[in-house]
C-alpha cells in the first residue's frame, strides 16, 4: 500500500438545507482531514441540491475513509473523487486588484493577454482583472502581478467534473 | 377535510405513529405545549427523570434490551446540553434513540433567549443527523425522517429540535404513509452476491479460523443471532466476542473464547493472534481490540461485515469486505453453504482447537480467592451463579466492575448486557437499568456499578422510588476509582492521584432514603443468602458490597502492547516496559 500523501478533488452533491456545510466542515475539522480548497453553490433550484468541491488531501487509506465518512452524512446525495475519473477539468476563478502606473502598464496588459485575463475596471489608479484557469496558472498569475503591488485578491476555489462518461448522480 | 391540528399535537400522533409507548423525559418552559398534549392522552407514558443525561442513557437501556427506538424528550437550553453526553453515548454504541427538544419561538432564535441554546450546532457531531423544524409543516416529515434514520441502517441517535412557536402553529396532518420524509437516505442492506462467494472460499480454505463478533449482531436483531449460531456450529470455529456482542453468541456455548480485547481472555487474544483468518461481524477493530494495530493479527485473512462501510479499512486493513445488514449476509451465507453442501471437517481444525484448548487451561480469569475479603470476581461469580437461571438483564457503570461483569457473568442471550463501551460513560448503568425495567417490567435487572460511577446518576433513586422499578444496584465497593487507579499504579509510580473515594454515602441509608432496600456485605460468607435477598425483595435494592480494596482486573493488554504480550496477574511484569508511545494512548 502507498503511504504517498496526493491531492485528491471531491464532488458531492448534497440537500441545500441549513447546516449542510458546517456539516461537511465539520466532518473534517472533527477528524482532523485537511481542506486545501472547498467551493460551494446551489446546483438545482427545484430538488434544492447543492454541489461542494473539495481539495483535499492524504494518503489512500485517509481519503477512503473521509469519502466513507462524506456518504455517511444523511444530506449526501451522492458524491464522486473526480482525480479517479480518467479525464477531468478543475479550474478555478481569482479577482484581483493591482495599483496601475504609467511604467508598468504595458506588461500588466502583457500578463493579462498572456493568460487571458480581462480588465473589468480601470479607475483611481488600480486596476481589477478576472481570470479562470487551473490553480497552478492561477498562482503563476499571481506571482507576475506581484512585482506591481497586489491590492487585494480573492479566488473561488477549484470547481471541477470529469471528462469521460461518468458524472455525478443527484 | 383534514381537521388543522398544533405541531404540539402532531408531534404526539406522529409519536403514537411510530408505536412509541414510552418516553423519557424532563418537562421546561420551551416543551410546555408538548407535555399539554401528552397530558391529554393514553397512549404514551411518560417517565419523569431527575437529569436529561440519564433521560437518553433510559432510553438507551429500552432500546437496547427490545430492539425499538428509545425516545426522549428534553426542554431548550439546559436541557437540551444535559442530553450531550446520552446522545455521545448512543452514537459511540450505535442505539437507536429520538430525541425532542425544545426550542425558543423562531423569532427570537439567535437572541440569546432565556434557556436558548444551539443543540442542532452542539449536537452536529454527536448524533448521526438532526433537524431543526423551523416551519410547522415540515414538523411530522421531520418525526417520522428521524425515526427512519434512527433505526435504519447503522442505527444512532437522532435530535429533532422543535421552537415553541411551531409547537403551537396549526398545520395538517395526513398520517405516517402520507407524510412525505425530508431527508433521502437509503443504505445498504443486501450483500453484494459476489462477496459472499468469496466469504465462502476464504473459510474453506483457513485451518485457523475465528470469528470476532460485536455488537453489531445484536443491532441486527435476534434473528441475526440465530443464524450467527447456526452458522458458527456448522462451522465448528471458535468464537470470540467483544464488549458489545456478549450475548450474540452463548459465552457458555464450548466454542465462545469468552471477550477479547485489552481486559479479554488469553485464549480470545492469542487465538486472534495466531488465526489464519479472521471474520469479523459486526465489530470495529476499536483500539480497545487491536492493542497496537500494527502487530494486531499479523499472519491472517481478514473478513468484514458491516452495514457501515465506513468502518471498513480505518484502523486495521482487511482482504474482504461484505457491506450488508448482519442478518441478510449470514442468511446469504449459509444458503451458499447449503447449496454447496460444504462440510467442514472436525479433523482440518483440530490441531487449531488443541492450541487453544492449551491457552484455555491457563485458565486467565482464575484469582486467589480469600476466606476474609469479598474478592469482586467471587462476588460476580457468585451473582451469576445464583442468578443466571431467572436470564436477568445487565446493565453496569464504567471501570473495573464493568470488566469484571463482562469477564465473571453468563451472557447466553442478546440484548441482555447493557454497557457503554464507545464512550465509556460512568453513571451510564443505573439510568439504562430503569430504562430497561420499564421494557420488561417483571424481569429481574441488576445494574452492576462501582461506588464512584453510580454516584454520578444516583438522584435517579427517586425516578426507580416513583416508578416502583425494582432495579437491583449490585455495587462492588472498593473505595477507588478502581480501573484510574490500575492504571496510575502501572503507569505512574503508583501515585494515586485523586482517585481514592473520600466521603462516600452510607449506601444503605442512602437506599432506605429513597424508599429502596439497603443491603451491605463485607464477608465473603454473607454474600449468598444477601444476593437472594436481593432478589426476592419486590422493590429496588442497592446491595453494597465492600470488596477488596486492592484488586486488578486482569488478564491486560498495556496500552501500546500487542495480543501476545498480556500480564495475566499482579505478578506478570510487561517485559519491554510501557513504550513511549503507550503511554500517551488512553
Amino acid at each position: 500500500m502507498t503511504n504517498k500523501s496526493d491531492k485528491y478533488i471531491i464532488s458531492i452533491m448534497v440537500d441545500n438545507e441549513p447546516g449542510v456545510l458546517a456539516r461537511v466542515v465539520g466532518l473534517f475539522s472533527g477528524r482532523g482531514y485537511n481542506i486545501e480548497s472547498l467551493s460551494v453553490s446551489e446546483v438545482d433550484s427545484d430538488k434544492f441540491l447543492s454541489r461542494v468541491t473539495i481539495v483535499t488531501s492524504g494518503t489512500k487509506i485517509i481519503v477512503d475513509q473521509i469519502k466513507a465518512q462524506l456518504n455517511k452524512l444523511i444530506p449526501v446525495h451522492n458524491l464522486i473523487d473526480i482525480t479517479q475519473q480518467e479525464s477531468f477539468i478543475a479550474k478555478e476563478y481569482i479577482l484581483i486588484k493591482i495599483k496601475k502606473n504609467q511604467k508598468n502598464q504595458k506588461k500588466t496588459f502583457d500578463i493579462a493577454n498572456k493568460f487571458n485575463a480581462s480588465i473589468l475596471s480601470d479607475q483611481n489608479n488600480e486596476l481589477i482583472l478576472e481570470m479562470v484557469g487551473t490553480s497552478l496558472n492561477i498562482s503563476k498569475f499571481i506571482k507576475l502581478l506581484r512585482t506591481f503591488g497586489i491590492i487585494e485578491l480573492t479566488r473561488s476555489g477549484l470547481v471541477s467534473m470529469p471528462i469521460d462518461s461518468s458524472f455525478i448522480k443527484k | 377535510m383534514i381537521k388543522k391540528i398544533t405541531g404540539a399535537k402532531l408531534l404526539v400522533e406522529c409519536l403514537i405513529n411510530e408505536k412509541v409507548d414510552v418516553i423519557f423525559g424532563y418537562p421546561g418552559g420551551a416543551v410546555l405545549p408538548i407535555y399539554d398534549e401528552l397530558f391529554k392522552q393514553k397512549k404514551i407514558r411518560h417517565i419523569l427523570v431527575r437529569h436529561e443525561q440519564a433521560a437518553v442513557h433510559a432510553a438507551e437501556g429500552y432500546a437496547r434490551s427490545t430492539g425499538k427506538i428509545g425516545v426522549v424528550l428534553v426542554t431548550s437550553g439546559p436541557g437540551a446540553t444535559n442530553t450531550v453526553t446520552g446522545l455521545t453515548d448512543a452514537m459511540m454504541d450505535s442505539v437507536p434513540i429520538v430525541c425532542i427538544s425544545g426550542q425558543v419561538p423562531t423569532h427570537m432564535i439567535g437572541n440569546d433567549a432565556f434557556q436558548e441554546a444551539d443543540i442542532v450546532g452542539i449536537t452536529r457531531p454527536c448524533t448521526k443527523h438532526n433537524y431543526l423544524v423551523k416551519d410547522v409543516d415540515n414538523l411530522a416529515g421531520a418525526i417520522h425522517s428521524a425515526f427512519f434514520i434512527a433505526s435504519n441502517g447503522r442505527p444512532g441517535p437522532v435530535l429533532v429540535d422543535i421552537p415553541k412557536d411551531i409547537q403551537t402553529f396549526r398545520t395538517n396532518y395526513e398520517g405516517k404513509t402520507n407524510t412525505k420524509k425530508i431527508s433521502y437516505y437509503s443504505p445498504q442492506v443486501d450483500p453484494n452476491k459476489d462477496s459472499i462467494k468469496f466469504f465462502v472460499e476464504m473459510i474453506g480454505q483457513s485451518e485457523k479460523p475465528i470469528f470476532y463478533v460485536g455488537g453489531g449482531v445484536i443491532n441486527s436483531g435476534p434473528k441475526a443471532s440465530r443464524l450467527l449460531f447456526e452458522l458458527i456450529k456448522k462451522t465448528g470455529f471458535p468464537c470470540t466476542q467483544t464488549l458489545m456482542g456478549l450475548g450474540a453468541f452463548p459465552t457458555s456455548d464450548q466454542q465462545a473464547l469468552g471477550m477479547l480485547g485489552m481486559h479479554g481472555t488469553y485464549e480470545s487474544n492469542l487465538a486472534m493472534h495466531q488465526c489464519d483468518l479472521m471474520i469479523c461481524i459486526g465489530a470495529r477493530f476499536d483500539d480497545r481490540i487491536t492493542g497496537k494495530v500494527s502487530g494486531f493479527s499479523p499472519k491472517s485473512k481478514k473478513i468484514h461485515i458491516d452495514i457501515d462501510p465506513s468502518s471498513f479499512n480505518k484502523s486495521v486493513n482487511v482482504d474482504l469486505t461484505i457491506q450488508g445488514d448482519i442478518k441478510k449476509v449470514l442468511k446469504e451465507i449459509l444458503n451458499l453453504l447449503n447449496k454447496k453442501k460444504m462440510h467442514f471437517q472436525k479433523q482440518k481444525y483440530s490441531n487449531w482447537w488443541k492450541k487453544i484448548n492449551k491457552w484455555r487451561k491457563k485458565d486467565c480469569l482464575a484469582y486467589k480467592n480469600s476466606k476474609k475479603l469479598i474478592k469482586p470476581q467471587y462476588a460476580l461469580e457468585r451473582l451469576n451463579e445464583l442468578t443466571k437461571n431467572l436470564c436477568p438483564y445487565i446493565t453496569t457503570e464504567v471501570g473495573q466492575h464493568q470488566m469484571w461483569a463482562a469477564q465473571y457473568l453468563t451472557f447466553n442471550k442478546p440484548n441482555h448486557w447493557m454497557t457503554s463501551g464507545g464512550l465509556g460513560t460512568m453513571g451510564y448503568g443505573l439510568p439504562a437499568a430503569m430504562g430497561t425495567q420499564i421494557a420488561h417490567p417483571k424481569s429481574l435487572v441488576i445494574d452492576v456499578a462501582g461506588e464512584a460511577s453510580i454516584l454520578m446518576n444516583i438522584q435517579e433513586m427517586s425516578t426507580l422510588k416513583q416508578y416502583r422499578l425494582p432495579v437491583k444496584i449490585f455495587i462492588l465497593n472498593n473505595h477507588y476509582m478502581g480501573m484510574v487507579r490500575q492504571w496510575q499504579e502501572l503507569l505512574h509510580g503508583n501515585r494515586l492521584s485523586e482517585s481514592y473515594m473520600e466521603s462516600l454515602p452510607d449506601f444503605v441509608k442512602l437506599a432506605e432514603s429513597f424508599g429502596a432496600v439497603g443491603l451491605r456485605a463485607t464477608q465473603p460468607n454473607d454474600l449468598d443468602l444477601m444476593i437472594k435477598e436481593m432478589i426476592e425483595i419486590k422493590g429496588p435494592v442497592i446491595f453494597d458490597v465492600c470488596v477488596d480494596e486492592t484488586e486488578n482486573c486482569f488478564p491486560m493488554i498495556p496500552s501500546g502492547a500487542t495480543h501476545d504480550q498480556m500480564l495475566l496477574g499482579p505478578n506478570d511484569e510487561f517485559e519491554d516496559g510501557i513504550s513511549e508511545d503507550g503511554m500517551v494512548l488512553v
